[in-house]
């Protein structure tokens, strides 16, 4: 069997919501996104709902490859860029590939990747997570409610420019859960906007009101010293690591016990990295949990790793590709079938009306940096969000 | 798929030459082996080889733990086995009979994709660098020139890897013929020196810091004790060579030490170590810390089959070409120095159902374990070379299953 060619469309897709964070509270409701598929001679495709044009200049490598060799296939990709490293848009297309070939190798099998994987179970435990910013106290209320009555028990909030907003809106969190858990799990994320002082006084304020379950990316994602001196100085534990392109960039926050928790995810360099990285991990007896993404599909993984704790659930609508996705929130886990691979089914249709439709601008995700950001705190100006 | 039983069968054999280590300088001339078969509901059965002293564990586990299972389920089967030994640990023989069932595991979940192991776990070049190991202490030095001499002439291998320690003159001179052993395939040869825990650091310090006047060491494995990362770690500060470790840890946290305090410079991984799930954790997590990754030896060299999906994988250990048990059939070949896995489903590694009923014994003799004598007296105190009777016993190619040094001596 080998590998005889790709396909990759690239498609805006409007979202059900806007979502924002620190860095850009307004948030925005387009965000671009991707679906690569790997070809092969035996007529069976693997596909990955992500995908970059840096796939080009890597598809050479894995061409004539069995795919059913992905560990393999991923370190000659990785040794193929050695020069310039596994970052940025060339990640994200290793990424990529890498979860095509890991749908293609579970197909093949006629099984679901988190049982290629070896997982006995296919379920991850689920938190939500807003990234909204923008959206107002009862749309949070709405929306964790929502987690609630589906036995979700706890949840991510976006905070980090305005200390009584923020109070706040933890506490619209806190009672939406409470009815699934006494002590629901509580976790803050600021998205590198503070530096690490502030991110102790902010922190220590917020904990004398809620217990918090974990702080996410309260300092830079490469500064080991100031998430360690973070992690010394507050009751919650310090969740770092998305921001991080492999196994090497997470090596200092791990032997420096600079992180509590590893946020790990696709960004990782696929199921492969990502993998790689929660072994790491595990070895240091560190918990991870797995990123958001389109469909949850990196839940896959997350059924089959030892260390996983609660995977990071959205739900903002990113899957206007797809005609259906294999799993569903039951109990609080994200519960996921039978059906082969990721379990995806794209839409040609639906996939031709989204690229076919002009939205009449750029998305604005990713989001910049705000102003101010590690310096001086820059609070929600009036009219920045419906909610002010 | 379901699991719905198991077997396991013992068996002993004559060794195809006499090996030992600094604990045990006589050496053995019989070696044993334990079959375990997992039975599956559609025909399938899992093979692994190992857990001879852990029969009850092995009947525990699958009756406990694996029946009705899907083998396929391996990963998640394994956290089931680990965590329900979790008060003990999965420590010694509880963790023999883990190791070994998932390996059955591997080998089912393999063989249910009709593929060899190296293609499941997602390997793309079935072809891993290897180096000759003779367990060598009980040889002659003309033995040991012939034996690593063949090794490279007939197999191509380029590195060797010496049991030294009891004698630094003749470690010295052993080491020589052991190069010149390999030189019959390079200039180069990689030069490994193995002392099995038998030195303290500074013995070892002292000891290594002389042959690298000598010669360019390309390991030192278990220089000082498996749990003293202070140690290993002093020993790699303080000569050239990788202090290469682990082999005789259980599990990935006891690792933790030595990544923590870069103890070890090549990582050491077996199958053995709670099972092909374990190794591969192990693997990853040196992955992350930029250490190399070596697989020790294994039945029918099995370990070859991990190799390929691990990106920093540098070389696997082979005390054998091929099984020399006259029971185990393997599909993996030594080619130009190379370990080749082949296309056989399953982890490639079987056996012949006559000769394992001629071989198949109740119990294994007390002289045919891994490692019959234990650990030497002296061993990190003082110099314990090879008494005379040791020797003669090493000598004479009789029987060393009747050899057992006496009460009182310098041995015991």
């Amino acid at each position: 069997m080998k590998i005889t060619g790709y396909r990759l469309e690239k498609y805006i897709q409007k979202l059900d919501r806007a979502i924002g964070d620190a860095n850009y509270p307004a948030g925005d409701d387009l965000m671009g996104m991707a679906i690569l598929w790997i070809d092969t001679d035996e007529g069976i495709s693997g596909m990955a709902p992500a995908g970059n044009d840096a796939v080009e200049s890597l598809f050479h490598v894995i061409e004539g490859k069995d795919p059913r060799g992905v560990v393999g296939l991923w370190k000659d990709m990785v040794d193929w860029v050695h020069k310039g490293n596994n970052e940025g848009e060339v990640n994200g297309a290793i990424a990529a590939i890498d979860v095509a070939l890991w749908d293609l190798k579970a197909k093949l099998n006629d099984e679901p990747i988190w049982k290629t994987l070896g997982a006995r179970e296919g379920r991850a435990k689920a938190y939500a997570s807003d990234i909204g910013y923008n959206l107002s106290d009862d749309e949070l209320h709405t929306f964790y409610s929502r987690m609630a009555d589906v036995g979700v028990e706890g949840g991510k909030i976006k905070i980090g420019l305005n200390m009584k907003d923020d109070l706040r809106r933890i506490g619209i969190m806190r009672d939406a859960f409470s009815k699934v858990k006494g002590r629901p799990y509580l976790m803050i994320d600021t998205n590198e906007y503070w530096s690490p002082k502030q991110a102790i006084r902010y922190i220590n304020e917020i904990e004398k009101h809620f217990e918090l379950f974990w702080a996410e990316e309260p300092a830079r994602r490469w500064d080991y010293d100031g998430l360690r001196q973070v992690a010394r100085n507050i009751s919650a534990a310090v969740a770092s690591g998305e921001n991080l392109n492999d196994i090497g960039q997470m090596y200092p926050l791990i032997s420096q016990q600079a992180i509590d928790i590893a946020n790990v995810g696709v960004g990782h360099s696929g199921i492969t990295g990502a993998r790689q990285v929660a072994n790491m991990c595990y070895a240091y007896e560190i918990p991870v949990t797995m990123m958001n993404c389109p469909a949850n599909f990196m839940a896959h993984l997350a059924a089959a790793l030892p260390n996983h704790n609660m995977m990071e659930v959205v739900d903002p609508g990113r899957e206007s590709a797809f005609d259906s996705w294999d799993n569903h929130i039951e109990d609080g886990w994200i519960v996921m079938g039978d059906k082969p691979g990721l379990g995806i089914e794209v839409s040609e249709t639906k996939l031709k009306d989204l690229q076919a439709t002009d939205h009449g601008r750029r998305p604005g995700f990713p989001f910049p940096r705000r102003e101010g950001a590690a310096l001086w705190i820059k609070d929600i100006e009036p009219g920045e969000v419906s909610w002010k | 798929m379901k699991i719905t039983g198991y077997s396991t069968t013992l068996y002993e054999f004559p060794l195809n030459r006499r090996m030992g280590d600094a604990n045990s300088p006589s050496g053995r001339i019989r070696g044993s082996s334990n079959l375990v078969q997992l039975f599956t509901d559609e025909g399938i059965t899992g093979v692994a080889f190992g857990g001879g002293g852990a029969g009850p564990q092995i009947k525990s586990m699958v009756e406990g733990m694996l029946m009705g299972e899907d083998p396929r389920h391996v990963t998640g089967l394994w956290k089931r086995m680990v965590d329900r030994v979790f008060k003990g640990g999965h420590a010694g023989i509880v963790n023999d009979a883990i190791s070994v069932l998932d390996v059955a595991l591997w080998d089912l979940k393999a063989k249910a994709n009709d593929e060899p192991l190296w293609k499941t776990l997602g390997g793309s070049n079935p072809k891993v660098k290897a180096y000759a190991s003779g367990l060598d202490t009980p040889l002659s030095d003309d033995d040991i020139e012939n034996w690593y001499g063949t090794m490279a002439a007939d197999f191509g291998f380029t590195g060797g890897k010496l049991k030294v320690g009891l004698d630094q003159d003749d470690d010295l001179r052993r080491i020589e013929r052991m190069k010149k052993g390999l030189e019959r395939a390079t200039d180069t040869p990689e030069l490994y020196i193995d002392a099995n825990e038998f030195w303290n650091p500074k013995q070892a310090i002292r000891k290594v810091r002389e042959m690298e006047e000598q010669f360019d060491i390309a390991w030192v494995e278990e220089p000082a004790r498996r749990w003293d990362f202070l140690g290993l770690r002093r020993i790699s500060d303080a000569i050239k060579a990788p202090v290469c470790a682990g082999e005789n840890l259980d599990t990935l946290g006891e690792f933790l030490p030595y990544f923590h305090n870069r103890s070890a410079d090549v990582v050491q991984v077996s199958w053995g170590m709670t099972g092909i799930t374990t190794a591969m954790q192990l693997a990853d997590a040196a992955y992350g810390f930029e250490l190399p990754i070596t697989l020790g030896g294994s039945p029918g060299n099995l370990n070859a089959q991990l190799a390929p999906c691990m990106p920093n994988f540098l070389t696997l250990e082979v005390q054998n070409p091929d099984p020399d048990d006259g029971v185990m059939t393997s599909d993996i070949k030594i080619v130009d120095g190379w370990a080749v896995c082949g296309d056989q489903p399953g982890t490639g590694v079987s056996f012949d159902q006559e000769a394992l009923e001629k071989a198949t014994v109740e119990s294994v003799s007390a002289s045919a374990g891994p490692s019959p004598f234990g650990r030497r007296p002296g061993a990190g105190l003082w110099d314990n070379p090879a008494t005379k009777e040791e020797a003669d016993a090493a000598a004479s190619g009789v029987d060393g299953f009747a050899y057992v040094p006496k009460h009182g001596s310098k041995t015991q």
